[in-house]
């Protein structure tokens, strides 16, 4: 009797603890969004935290709670809300985006940079003002992982809605010179010359384009820094948007005097001579970037159309396999690469390479996904 | 310094919250926990501060959300410069109290040595807003903190603006050197982000702004032809010096504004001063058109926009010259001038309710007797300009 009087207690027990979590968790669950939507932000952040305590699996209550920390600036425990969020299904794509920012204010910057690419793969997902501020410190951490081109591409996309702000043009500085830190870990003295180029970098990037006042701040640049390294190459790049072939190639020259190895103005200077025909310089300088960064598929694709136009169709078709290795999504080391084994006379790999070029060539109308853009594209080398 | 800051505040912060968040835990932890707090205030007056800050740590574990022990753990982090933790316990404190100015401070204070600038000036602002009880050391710092930020941030008028106030109120100008010249040279740096050959540049900049804006006219002038002779190149030196001549001599301003638009094509600035001047010369063409690119240049800039309108009415064009001046208006930076403007040209044009509505903003903008604007270096002081 005793024993039957114990399991009946502990089944009336547990047949009241099932009626009343839901109805504990609903309550509270309501109580959480009335002091949300009231702006009582501690209390509602103690609802959310109980009622996900109550049931983990409330993804509303993770996503609420994890946005309110982070508007508060708590960091750590927003960004530990989002990881319980990203155990279930629902929401992941920003949340990713929410807890590398989180990540990054908590200075995880390995772990934030994964997770903003995931959010990429994900479909960019959120507002469109969420979007900037994501994209934002993305383009910061793959500043700091030396992806400059990259994260400027990214700069320019939200260029148009932040406007000339300080804190854009800063980023577009610390990217355009090539020097691999975030904003607030930069060398203090070398703020004016970031501060000259962003806005250098940001005029010549917006729509429409301000050539006048990005060649003022990038004149001055010059002549404040000359012997810097990556002032003249930034220089050389700024007159190549704007077509001035002599001044960029004049400007990559004076970098070459200062930093010799420098690979993207070797692979500029020899894309220069490659224009002219003049291909034995073309050849000389594409040999020496890659001599400095074996991994710039671009050199390696460069040389190939040099040795291409001299003749040279094995040593072409090799350094096009290279570029080809390196960056399977180009479509010109395709194009280039169907030519030279057409001539060698391997008509299915010219084939091949044509159907590539002709996918590619579809892909890059509508648009690249983010995983091509952002994901496993060539590693560009800091100097 | 810092040390002194601190304490001085410390001492002087007043709670009563902790004792009702002690209220809600049980009898023995919560004996246990005034115990700590007891022994880390103990140990903080007897400026054994790591001690203290090893029982503060711990009264906050055992009540996160403890006003008092998240304070002066915060401020006991702030003073040992370990400025991330300071910031993160101040944040958390900050949560609970939004009210408390002197914790905006030390958590702006803090964002600032963590170089987390934007949420620095946004903090350190909110202190500013609340108020930091009179402890003049932290108002000191903020203060030039902001002055600091706001330049670094391209908000050289609002710079100018604090350190007038600033100067208003008797502070010491040695601190303020720097942080003056760059804002009069509208250069976006902190002080310790001025590379060292550019610090004499600033330094003469710095006297020479300090200087106007104490109304120390000969020495004002003395600085700034200084400045002009040494650096005749550098962007920025011309404007500051026309700025200062336009108060004095007008037309040898003309010259100076006009140098520094060869020097910086894309002034703003320069530009609108220059057709201030060229207003008054009756130069109403060359005027607008130099008000016209200021506006492309810098769209929202209102003195841009005032000039063009006043250009526009010289020549006649009512309705234009309305629409800028209305343009002008909705900056809240607007000024008396604007307003006058504004009266003048409804009246003009027989708007007599619009001219009525110009007249009582102008009496209230009075009333509220609004700092006359920067003189040194910055936009039009638009409150100095009544007819």
């Amino acid at each position: 009797m005793r024993l039957l009087f114990c399991v009946f207690t502990i089944s009336v027990s547990l047949a009241a603890s099932a009626a009343t979590v839901p109805d504990r968790f609903e309550t509270l669950a309501k109580q959480a969004d009335t002091a949300r939507s009231q702006e009582h932000l501690p209390e509602a952040i103690r609802l959310y935290r109980e009622g996900t305590k109550l049931r983990p699996s409330w993804s509303e209550g993770w996503w609420s709670l994890g946005t309110l920390l982070y508007d508060q600036d708590r960091f750590s425990e927003a960004g530990a809300a989002f990881e319980h969020l990203l155990a279930g299904n629902r929401q992941r794509g920003p949340a990713f985006a929410f807890l590398g920012l989180c990540e990054y204010e908590t200075g995880n910057y390995d772990s934030a940079l994964a997770r903003f690419r995931s959010w990429a793969s994900a479909g960019w997902g959120g507002t469109l003002e969420f979007r900037d501020v994501a994209n934002f410190h993305f383009a910061l951490l793959l500043i700091r992982d030396g992806r400059f081109v990259d994260s400027l591409y990214l700069l320019a996309s939200v260029a148009p809605r932040l406007g000339d702000t300080p804190e854009l043009f800063e980023a577009m500085g610390l990217a355009s010179l090539r020097m691999k830190y975030l904003p607030e870990n930069y060398p203090p003295e070398k703020r004016e010359q970031v501060w000259l180029a962003g806005k250098a970098a940001l005029y010549g990037a917006q729509s429409p384009k301000d050539f006048g006042r990005a060649d003022e701040y990038a004149a001055r640049l010059e002549a404040r820094y000359p012997e810097q390294p990556e002032v003249h190459s930034f220089r050389g790049t700024l007159y190549g948007f704007e077509g001035k072939k002599v001044d960029a190639e004049r400007e990559y020259r004076s970098e070459l005097k200062i930093s010799p190895n420098h690979a993207p103005v070797l692979v500029a200077l020899a894309t220069i001579d490659l224009d002219k025909a003049d291909m034995d310089e073309a050849g000389v300088l594409a040999r020496r970037a890659i001599d400095a960064d074996s991994s710039n598929a671009e050199a390696h694709h460069l040389l190939g159309r040099v040795l291409l136009m001299k003749g040279d169709l094995q040593g072409s078709v090799s350094e096009l396999e290279t570029a080809k290795r390196l960056a399977p999504g180009s479509p010109a080391v395709r194009s280039h690469l169907a030519m030279v084994y057409s001539r060698l006379g391997r008509t299915q790999e010219a084939k091949a390479e044509s159907a590539a070029l002709l996918v590619l060539k579809d892909k890059e109308q509508v648009m690249a996904s983010a995983q091509e853009k952002l994901g496993e594209k060539t590693r560009e080398k800091a100097h | 310094m810092r040390n002194v800051l601190v304490i001085a505040t410390l001492s002087a912060f007043a709670f009563c919250a902790p004792i009702a968040a002690a209220q809600s835990a049980p009898a023995e932890s919560r004996q246990s926990f005034d115990q700590l707090l007891q022994a880390a205030g103990k140990a903080r007056d007897e400026s054994r501060d790591d001690e203290a800050i090893r029982l503060y740590r711990r009264a906050v574990a055992q009540q996160p959300e403890s006003e008092q022990g998240l304070w002066f753990l915060g401020t006991l982090l702030y003073a040992k410069e370990q400025y991330p933790e300071a910031r993160d316990v101040l944040r958390q404190f900050m949560t609970l109290r939004p009210d408390a100015g002197p914790g905006w401070a030390f958590l702006g204070l803090s964002e600032f040595q963590t170089r987390d600038y934007s949420r620095a000036l946004d903090h350190l602002q909110h202190a500013m807003a609340a108020g930091m009880g009179g402890r003049k050391d932290l108002i000191h710092s903020v203060s030039v903190d902001v002055v600091c930020l706001l330049t670094r941030f391209e908000r050289y008028d609002d710079s100018l603006d604090i350190l007038t106030k600033m100067l208003a109120t008797g502070v010491q100008q040695p601190g303020l050197i720097e942080p003056a010249g760059l804002a009069g040279l509208r250069l976006p740096l902190l002080p310790a982000e001025i590379p060292p050959d550019r610090r004499d540049l600033v330094d003469l900049a710095g006297r020479a702004v300090l200087a106007v804006q104490m109304q120390q006219y000969d020495e004002a002038e003395s600085e700034l032809h200084r400045l002009v002779t040494a650096y005749p190149n550098e962007p920025g030196v011309h404007f500051l010096y026309g700025a200062y001549l336009m108060q004095s001599h007008p037309n040898e301003a003309v010259p100076e504004l006009e140098r520094e638009l060869d020097i910086s094509p894309s002034h703003v600035l320069a530009r609108v001063r220059l057709a201030q001047q060229l207003i008054v010369r009756q130069d109403f063409d060359r005027a607008l058109a130099l008000a016209q690119q200021a506006i492309q240049l810098e769209p929202k800039r209102a003195s841009a926009h005032m000039m063009a309108g006043e250009a526009l009415l010289a020549k006649g064009q009512s309705d234009d010259g309305i629409k800028e001046l209305e343009i002008a208006r909705t900056d809240d930076r607007a000024g008396i001038k604007t307003h006058w403007d504004l009266l003048r040209a409804y009246a003009a044009a027989g708007r007599k309710e619009d001219a009525n509505r110009e007249k009582q903003e102008i009496d209230k903008l009075y009333r509220s007797n609004q700092p006359s604007g920067s003189s040194a270096g910055g936009d039009i002081p638009q409150n100095q300009a009544a007819p």
